[in-house]
Order: structure tokens, then sequence, then C-alpha cells
């Protein structure tokens, strides 16, 4: 029988054209080989939220086959020997049964659980970067909506997780959410009991929280990260100036194989990260908060991070009540205004921003160059409101643990956390508001006057002055164009060809330039020495 | 902008280069594509020109160095995984250590990965320059093409000359969508009023017997079980008292000073609702912060104040538990209180105002 | 108290020596010491001078008594034992100022201590509270100023003294405590204060519970004995000895040795200290490989 000759290095040709008379890939396939990225750090930190998300669903599989998501009540019975005969809920034995008596369960809990928080500071990270440096102005205002809700849809995601052991730190967050929704005026007691089935706590509240936790939320965030990432591929990123950029290209370097390659060996050290973590630091220790009992409550309960700033206005509100007198009396507690209203002003805010501040600067172009903090004071100064705002409230939801740490009363944290709600924001804004101008003087200056040498010189009538080296050649002035101003002769290349390395400088030959868009230095045929002699 | 390239750059929407040219270099084919793609690479060099430098070596020589260390952290997980002595013992031990390693070892593994991958892109993969034209906007025609699509395939649907026609399918389908949101929406509504539930506790009494106050072993409670200034958590003496499914009736009761005790009463008698409600110097109020629910369990014996952890809610026990500090506005309830015949604590009546976080409709 | 010269003559005994008209008249006063008293004495020198010996008798008892009789005491009944005795002396010295000599009280300063009991002293002295440095709002744990044998002894001083509750005898209170029972205990009486962790957490207007993890078993015991400042009382018929057994186990197994199945603790805080973590670990370490990555343009 004739063998049939199998020519080996034709394989992959021969498997590519099959794919290809089937789908018609090469075009496409092509376009995204070739795609073009600009290239910074801070386009980074979005990136940690994806790849967070991804370790989340993968050690979130592992989780969902040993937990069991019901309130019945089982007496313990496993390895943890401080709790053996406690009645507690099977949701809670099934956790303490990962942490204990399944091999590997307990790094896999606190994995998911820091990746979970790794999750949520990297969106803050990111959307900062995006918002200080106009990245949601048009036409990604959409993109910016659809980040902001991937913060709140994550935040839905991290309090359902954090409450399915049914733990007492988690319970008692759970009893103060239903207290929440209590308060809503004219609905309140519907929406609780509603979704508790009854009264707190009521028989099923966990398996409607793992529904919302494994299926519906995460399906939600699929989607929007889905949309988010599209909308970043068919828009491209933004990029900042310099030279060759403008509003209508992308400098950079293509997809692959080098920023393919970057992403995937990010991926790898976010994970790297998390593993770390999930082993070395303990998160969440539930056997030590007990089964949640209605009655048992520890000091120092705190939500996690992300939800603390609701904690902490929760703390900071005063008792200010309103009682309407119609009929039996109606009552809006005053629990509704710092977790009901703030957050729902919060949203608002945040999601109308790209259009207030359109708005407000009267620019309705497209943009897709950056903007230096410095030269919007005013989103600038306004953010850095919004920072401190969020900031003072989420300490003001540890206001316990610090005044217990530090020795300081704990009445006098509330007042501190009341006057400092009010007082430190348009402090920090007007800081950051003047500072801001002076880094844009200070660039407009050195443009104008030149790059401070460090050499003095002394004239002939006995005045002393420094020598400057303008940046243009000819008498004409220099006009800002939104980028870096050089402001050390080293970023020159007047004392050789100092390329920054990262933690010291590394002199590299001249041909080669450091990264894509640094134009590579040549070296000057005669190169005359800065001296006191020269002007 | 730079032209240091090492071929000489064709202009990106430049005139077509001939793919059957046998002289074209693979990378003339690449950049072919690029500019199809309106890319132009304009700056594009390997970093290691010369094959075999020693830079090259030593870099090639760290990368596959990283890989090593990833093979070995990952085959030391794995033996960590399935041999180290990884049950829970309450003591010190080398268990204690096995999620640590576990995670050491995971985290080296990845992070060689990562590492290892991240300096082959750096710094062995050749630096470009690239430049992609954005073309982000919509020619006018192509608007004004779909604009008039949409139009008339509006007319075409003849809703305009058939208002009958739009009327009706908004009046059929308004119906149709409440009804698939009606089992949802109708499955799920609870109403919270049922049986009173909301203004009950499990200290209601039972075919008029009052309940007993029992600990949580659900052993009845006596007055000399208490020492002054002391305090302990009670519960209906029903069945499942001591439960989440009694959340509203956990209550603390303390006994108090003499001195303390007097005022606590005059206060008492002054509040329409809690004349009567203590029984000697025992004073018994619900556990539930009226605040957001939390147990307001923080008792200072000698200020008297009671605090809750989750807000700092302060209450002040001898004067009928209203608020003096914090976000709560609404008073403790009083549970009020005897001896029965067998000189056990129980309840004389059900809490007389609404237990825990206020509401709407809370008369 | 002038002392008597029985040489001295009759009527002259008042003056010491120093009569009327005897001054300056140094050879007149030799002289008349010297010289026989006359017979004849006035009626009411007589008498002064039966009064004066009468008294003078009285103060020779008197002053015998004081020499020679036992000390004095403020309990005019009972003795103190040996150790109290020792207790008493260093109470005069360390704790009278803000508790009253008779353990009364002294108002704004210090509370009564009848009825304190020995456990009390254990607690408040034995972790060093007392002697308090200033007045605040809550003693602080400092450096035990006594030995543990003078607590002892100040221990059963206070509690002769006034009575109040004792600790059981021995160093190892938890012995037999199941420390299942324990932690159900310590979660619904301890933790709201202490913390899950045991680490303490705040009260209000400065005053905080304390971190257990530093206290003995008998420490532990006294403090839930005798409700020290603003922890409630748990007195034997609310917490039995057998409970506060299953508490101290639960203490010493379960928080106090930081055996931890996860790693590093992060001190036991909770969210707080695990929000901090993943900012300064996390997004720092993660941060710094985004600017090794891309490289700054």
């Amino acid at each position: 029988m004739k063998r049939r000759k199998v020519d080996v290095r034709a394989v992959p040709a021969k498997a590519a054209n099959a794919v290809d008379d089937r789908f018609q890939v090469s075009t496409p396939l092509r376009r995204l080989l070739n795609k073009v990225f600009p290239d910074h750090w801070s386009f980074l930190l979005g990136e940690i939220a994806l790849f967070s998300f991804i370790v989340l669903l993968l050690t979130g599989v592992f989780l969902t086959f040993f937990f069991e998501p019901a309130l019945t009540e089982v007496i313990y019975n496993g390895s943890y020997a401080p709790l053996r005969g406690t009645h507690m809920t099977a949701a809670y034995a099934s956790t303490l049964e990962i942490s204990f008596d399944v091999r590997g369960g307990l790094i896999m809990r606190q994995m998911h659980h820091w990746a979970a928080l790794l999750f949520m500071a990297s969106i803050v990270v990111h959307m900062l970067r995006v918002f200080f440096t106009g990245a949601f102005r048009k036409p990604r205002e959409v993109n910016w909506v659809i980040g902001s809700l991937l913060f709140w849809v994550g935040f839905l995601a991290g309090f359902t997780g954090y409450s399915l052991p049914d733990d007492g730190l988690s319970g008692t967050g759970l009893r103060i959410a239903s207290a929440i929704m209590l308060s809503i005026p004219v609905i309140g007691s519907w929406v609780t009991s509603s979704i508790f089935g009854g009264e707190f706590p009521g028989d099923i509240i966990i398996s409607r929280m793992f529904i919302a936790h494994v299926l519906l939320v995460p399906g939600l965030l699929v989607a929007l990260i889905s949309a988010h990432l599209g909308l970043v591929f068919k828009q491209k990123h933004t990029q900042w100036p310099g030279p060759g950029r403008t509003n209508d290209n992308v400098v950079g370097e293509r997809m692959f194989p080098r920023y393919a390659l970057k992403q995937g060996g990010f991926f790898m050290l976010v994970f790297g990260v998390i593993a770390l973590m999930g082993g070395l630091m303990q998160i969440n220790p539930v056997w030590l908060f007990g089964p949640y009992e209605a009655w048992v409550v520890s000091a120092a309960s705190q939500p996690d991070w992300y939800v603390m700033f609701l904690d902490g206005s929760t703390r900071l509100m005063p008792a200010w009540e309103i009682v309407i007198p119609i009929g039996d009396g109606y009552v809006i507690p005053p629990l509704f205004w710092p977790t009901v209203v703030l957050p729902g002003i919060l949203v608002g805010l945040s999601l109308a921003y790209p259009w207030l501040e359109a708005r407000q600067t009267k620019d309705y172009r497209s943009h897709n160059l950056l903007q230096r903090p410095r030269d919007t004071p005013v989103r600038t100064a306004l953010g850095a409101m919004a920072v401190t705002f969020f900031m003072v409230l989420t300490l003001t939801g540890a206001n316990d643990v610090i005044a217990e740490k530090f020795f300081i009363s704990l009445n006098a944290m509330t007042w501190a956390g009341r006057i400092g709600i009010l007082l430190a924001p348009p402090l920090a804004y007007y800081l950051t508001y003047r500072i801001c101008l002076g880094l844009q003087q200070h660039d407009r200056e050195v443009l104008a006057h030149g790059v401070e040498t460090g050499i003095i010189r002394r004239l002939p009538d006995g005045r002393f002055e420094e020598v400057h080296q303008p940046l243009s050649s000819g008498h004409g002035e220099l006009e800002y164009t939104g980028w870096v101003v050089p402001k050390k002769m080293n970023r020159l290349g007047a004392l050789g060809p100092a390329i920054k390395g990262f933690f010291y400088p590394i002199e590299k030959p001249v041909e080669a330039p450091v990264s894509p868009g640094h134009p590579p230095v040549e070296e000057r045929p005669e190169r005359s020495e800065i001296s006191s002699d020269n002007r | 902008m730079s032209t240091h390239a090492d071929t000489p750059a064709d202009k990106a929407g430049g005139s077509p280069i001939d793919l059957d040219d046998p002289s074209l270099t693979r990378f003339d084919i690449v950049r072919e594509g690029a500019r199809l793609d309106d890319i132009e690479i304009v700056h594009y060099e390997p970093q290691f020109p010369v094959a075999g430098t020693k830079a090259e070596r030593r870099v090639t020589r760290f990368v596959s160095f990283l890989f090593l260390l990833t093979g070995a952290a990952a085959t030391a997980f794995l033996a960590i995984y399935i041999w180290w002595p990884w049950e829970y013992k309450l003591a010190a031990g080398p268990d204690k250590l096995y999620t640590p390693l576990l995670g050491l070892t995971l985290g080296v593994a990845l992070l060689g990965i990562g590492f290892g991958i991240l300096t082959w892109a750096k710094k062995l993969l050749p630096k470009e320059i690239s430049i992609q034209a954005r073309h982000d906007t919509s020619t006018p025609e192509s608007r004004k093409i779909v604009g008039n699509t949409m139009l008339y395939m509006a007319d075409e649907l003849g809703v305009k000359r058939r208002p009958l026609l739009g009327a009706s399918v908004l009046a059929g389908l308004l119906p149709v969508g409440a009804v698939a949101a009606a089992p949802l929406v109708g499955g799920l509504i609870n109403n919270p009023h049922k049986n009173n539930q909301m203004m009950t506790t499990g200290f209601q009494p039972v075919d008029g017997k009052p309940v007993r106050l029992v600990r949580e072993d659900g052993t009845p409670v006596r007055p000399d079980d208490i020492s002054t200034g002391g305090q302990i958590t009670v519960f209906p003496g029903i069945p499942h008292g001591v439960s989440n499914k009694h959340a509203d009736s956990p209550t603390l009761l303390i006994h108090l000073r003499e001195s303390d005790a007097e005022k606590a009463r005059a206060n008492n008698e002054r509040n329409e609702h809690n004349r009567g409600y203590m029984w000697g110097n025992y004073i018994a109020y619900s556990k539930i912060c009226t605040h957001a629910g939390c147990p307001a369990s923080l008792y200072e014996q000698q200020t008297n104040l009671l605090l809750c952890p989750c807000h700092q809610s302060q209450f002040l026990i001898t004067d009928n538990a209203k608020p003096v500090f914090g976000p709560a506005s609404r008073r403790l309830p009083q549970l009020p209180i005897e001896l029965d015949a067998e000189g056990f604590f129980v309840a004389k009546s059900d809490y007389t105002e609404a237990v825990g976080p206020d509401f709407w409709e809370r008369p | 108290m002038t002392s008597d010269t029985p040489d001295a003559p009759r009527g002259d005994v008042a003056s010491s020596g120093r009569g009327p008209g005897s001054r300056g008249r140094h050879g007149g006063l030799f002289a008349r010491l010297r010289r026989r008293p006359s017979a004849v004495r006035s009626r009411g020198r007589r008498r002064l001078g039966a009064a004066v010996r009468l008294v003078a008798a009285l103060m020779l008892a008197g002053g015998a008594y004081t020499v020679f009789a036992p000390g004095l005491q403020a309990q005019e009944t009972n003795q103190l034992s040996a150790a109290a005795a020792e207790g008493k002396a260093l109470f005069d010295v360390s704790c009278v100022s803000c508790h009253g000599s008779n353990l009364q009280g002294v108002e704004d300063r210090g509370p009564s201590l009848i009825g304190a009991g020995s456990a009390a002293v254990e607690f408040q002295v034995g972790t060093g509270r007392m002697p308090m440095a200033r007045q605040e709002a809550q003693a602080e744990r400092k450096p035990a100023l006594f030995t543990s044998d003078q607590i002892r002894q100040l221990g059963q001083y206070v509690q002769e003294m006034g009575g109040g509750p004792q600790l059981p005898a021995g160093d190892d209170l938890a012995a037999g405590g199941d420390i299942a029972q324990g932690g159900q205990l310590y979660r619904v009486n301890c933790s709201q204060c202490h913390s899950f962790g045991g680490g303490g957490g705040a009260l209000s207007s400065g005053k905080f519970a304390p971190n257990i993890r530093v206290a003995t078993d008998r420490q532990i015991y006294a403090a839930m004995l005798t409700g020290p400042q603003n922890m409630p009382v748990f007195g034997d018929n609310q917490l039995t000895p057998d409970q506060k057994a299953d508490i101290i186990a639960y203490i010493n197994e379960a928080l106090k040795e930081p055996n931890d199945p996860g790693g590093f603790n992060l001190g036991r805080y909770g969210p707080s200290t695990e929000g901090v973590a993943v900012f300064l670990v996390g997004i720092v370490a993660l941060v710094f490989a985004c600017l090794w990555i891309a490289g700054k343009s």
C-alpha cells in the first residue's frame, strides 16, 4: 500500500487555509495583529482590574464546588476545634470546611478575597487615572459610564460575596443592609421583607445572594467588561501628546509580538501578586468571627474597604430624623441620608460628569490626546476634592480602630470626621488648584527662559547670574504643547545621553531610543562644553 | 519624527507593492499589511542585530533562569500540596505553614513566568515605533444613506399612515411587558406587616402566659444571678427563642446600682411608655440598636452608657435609653419585667414600641 | 509636758525653778532651792499642788502606756493578719491619697474599696493599673509597681478590711475548660468590647477595653469577677467558675497563640488593615510593575 507522504511543515499552512475557507479570518486577524497601542505605564492600571477579575472567576469556580448556600442549621463537626459542637448554618459550616478540611481550600478562599479587594482597588486607581488625564471626554463618555457602573456592580459582587459565609462580621453587615433598605420612605419595609422573604434574617437570603453572586452579577460584569474593552478597541486608546502624536493618530507599537507578550507577562505578575498575598497574608478569618447570631457583635466591625466609605458616612450623620405628623405619624430615619441619598448622588455625579464638564468648558470636540493634570486645574482640584472626601469617609469607617490603636477618644474621632468632611475637601480643592497653577507657570517659565544649568557666572559689574540653556534654537517663543517640558540638563542630552534606567541612570550608546515615542538622540558632531566662558 | 529605520520606509497610504515580487523580504510583506491598516512602521530596530554578543547571551540566560525558576517553584508547589501535613490542629505546628508555602511557591512560579515573558519582550524583541491613523469619523455620505434608509423603513412600516396600528401596538404591548415582570416581582413581594410581625417579638405572651427571660443555654434567670453592675443577654423562653428566628428579641438585662436605679426609675415615670417597667434595680432594654440593628451591647457600668460598636451610638440607660451621641435618633425600647411565682424573670408583656431600626410607618 | 522634779519646793513647782522675783538673782534662786521650805503655806497653793500631782500622775501613766502598748489601728475590733499588716503598710504609702485611710474612697479621686476584694487588687495592681499615673478617662496597664508577694499582701489587707470576691488558688485557671463552649461565651459576653481577636476596642470618650491577649489567667478571671472600671461584673452566679474556665481556655488556645493558618494575620483588626494592605502591598507592587513594563515615555 502506498503510504501517503505527510509534509509536516505544510500542516500549519493547510490548517490556516482550512479555517480561512470557512470563516474568512485573514483580514480581521491581520488587523488585530497589527493594531497599534500606545505605551505608557498608567495605561496598564485598568488591566490590573481585568486580570484580577479573571483570577476571581477561576478561584470562584473552585469555591462553588464546595460552598453550600443554605441557612439550614447544622452542628459543626470538622477540624476546627474551637467551633466543634456549635450550632451554625450550612453556609458557615461549608466555609469552615473549605478553610480547614479541603486540601488547599484556604488559599483558594484567600486568593479569591484578595483578588476581590485588588479588583476594586485597581478600578479606583484606573478611574482616577482616566479622570485626571481627561480620557473620559468625547468620544469616550459612554465608556466612562460603563466604567462607573463597573465600580458599583463590583461593589455589589463584593458585598454579596463576603456575606455568603454567614459569619458574624458579614451577618452584621447584612443586618445593616436590611436597616438601610428599611429606611427608604414609603416602600422601605416592603423592599426589605421582599428581599429577605420576611423579617430579618429569614431563611432564603443566602441562597438569593448566592445566585446573584455567581450568576447574575458576574454575567453583568462580563457583559460590561466586554463592552468596555470593545469600546477601547474600536475607539483606540488615548495617548499623551508628544513628538509625532496628533489627535488623529496613535503612536506606539503593534500588538504582536511585543505588546501581547507584555500583556501576558503582566497577567502573570498580577496573578503572582494575588497568589503571594493569598498565601502569606491572612484575610477574612471567619472562624474567629463565629457564626452570625443576631445578639453577637465584635468591636471593630467594618465592611470591606470599598464599602467602608458608606460606613463612615453613617457614623458621621447626626441624629436628625424627619417626622411627618400626618395620621399615625411617619418618619424618615437619619440612616436614609448617608446610605441611600449620598450613594445616589455620588453615582449620579460620576455618571454625568463628562457631560457636566463639557457643558462647563463649552468643549464639544473629540479628544484623543490626554491632558496633563496641571493643565486643567479645575478638574484636577475637583478630583482632589473628591478623593479627600472619599478618604475622610473611609477613614471614619475605621474610626474605632484608629481610636483604639492611637488612644484617641472615640467621640473626638466622630467630631473630627464631622468637621473634616466639611473642611478638608474645600481645602484640598484650593491647595490643588494653586499647585496646578504653579506648575503651569513653571513650565512656561522654563520654555521662555531655558533650563537652569546650575552654573553661576559673575558679570563684570559684580552681579551673579545663573546660566540658562535655552530650549529653542532661534529667538522665537516656544509654545507649550501639552507635554512634559524638560527641566533638567540630562533630559536634553547635554551631559551625555543619560538614558534613565529604573533605579539608576544607565548610559547607553547614542543611537538606540529608550522607548517608543522618545525620539532617538543623535550625537552632535562637535560637542561644545558648557562652561563659564560660554554664553 | 525620526527616520532612523534600517530599511527605507514607505509612507502609509503610498502605492501598493507587488506581493509576488521575489525580491521582497518578509518584513516588506509585513509592512505592506500594516500599510493596508493605515499603519506606518517608522522605526524598527532589533536590540541585538549582531547575534551572539555577550550582552545578548546574558539576557537570554537570565530569561531562561526565570523560566527554570518557574518550573522549580511549580514543582515545589505540587510537592508541598501533596505531601506537606495540612490537616488543621489547634496548636502551633507545620500545618500552619501549608497555606503560606503554597502561596509562596505559586507566587514565585507565576512571577517567574511573568518576569520571564516581560524581560523577553522588553530586552530581546525589536523596538519599534508605529503610527496608526485613527479614521474615527464617519463620512457625511454614510450618515445620509443610513438616515434615509431608516426613515424609508419607517415609512414602509406605514405606522404614520395607519395610526390605529401604532396606537394598538403600544396599548397591547404595555401589559405584556408587565406580564414579563409580574412573576418575579409578584413572587418576591412579601407583606412586611403580616401577623403584625414588625411590632411583635418573641416576648409576646403565649396564651396569656408571660414569657420567661432565659439565658443563651435556655435556663431561666433569677435576680441574684446578676451582680450589681452586671449585665446579661436574655432571650424569650419559647421554642427557637435563642436563634436568628427571633432576631428582634435579644434583650439586655442590667442590674443597676441603687443610686442609678433610682434615677432610672424616676426617668421611667416621666416617660409615658416606660412607667413601671423596672423590677427592683433591674432594667431590661432591647439589644437591637434602633439605628441600624447591630446588637448595642457595650455596657459601661460606671457611666451607664450603652455603646453600639457599629456606628458609635450611645444610649443612656438611666434615662429611658435615650440616644446621647451618634447617629441613632430613637431610644431603645424597654421590656417590662417582673418575677413569676417561682422567682424567675418574666416579661410582663411584649415590647410596647417597635424594636430595631426605624422605618417609615413606625407609629 | 513639764517634768517634775521631786526636789522642787512646794508651791514653787509650777514655776520650775523660776519663782516670782527670782529673775536676775541667781544666788537667791539656788539659795532658795537649798533652803528648806517654810511650814506655813496657803490653801490655794496646797490645792494647786495636788492638782498638779494628779495631772503628773496621769501623764506618767498615759505616757508609759503610749510607749509600751501595741500600735493603734483604724479598726478597733479585729487584728490584721501578718500579710494584711504588710499590705496595710504598702497601702498607706501608695493608695491612701485616693482611696482614703479607711478605704472609704476620696471624692473625685478614687472609689471606695469596701467590698472590692482581693481579686480586684490582684487585677488592678497586678496589671500595673494601680497606682494610677494620673487622673484620666481610664487606667492603663503598665509595669506593676509591686512584686507578686506585695500584691498578695495588699489584696489580703483589702479583703480583711472590707471583704469581696476572691480568686481561686492556682495559676492555671483554665484547666478542664471546654474551648468550644468558651468560644460561644466569649462571643456573646466579651467580643463586643474586646473584639473577636481579643485585641481590645474603643469605648466612649477616651475609654477602651484593653487587649486581653497580654493578661494572665488570674488577671482575666479577676477582671470578669470584679468588673474593673467600666467593665460589667460577671459574678459567679452569672458565669460559673467552670464557664469562666471555658472562656479562659478559649482565650489561651484560640486567641493568644498566633496560630493563624492563613499566614500573617495583619493584627486581627479585620477589614480595615486588609484594605490598607491591598493598597500598600498589592497596588504599590503592581504600579511599580507597570512602571517597569512600559517605561516612562
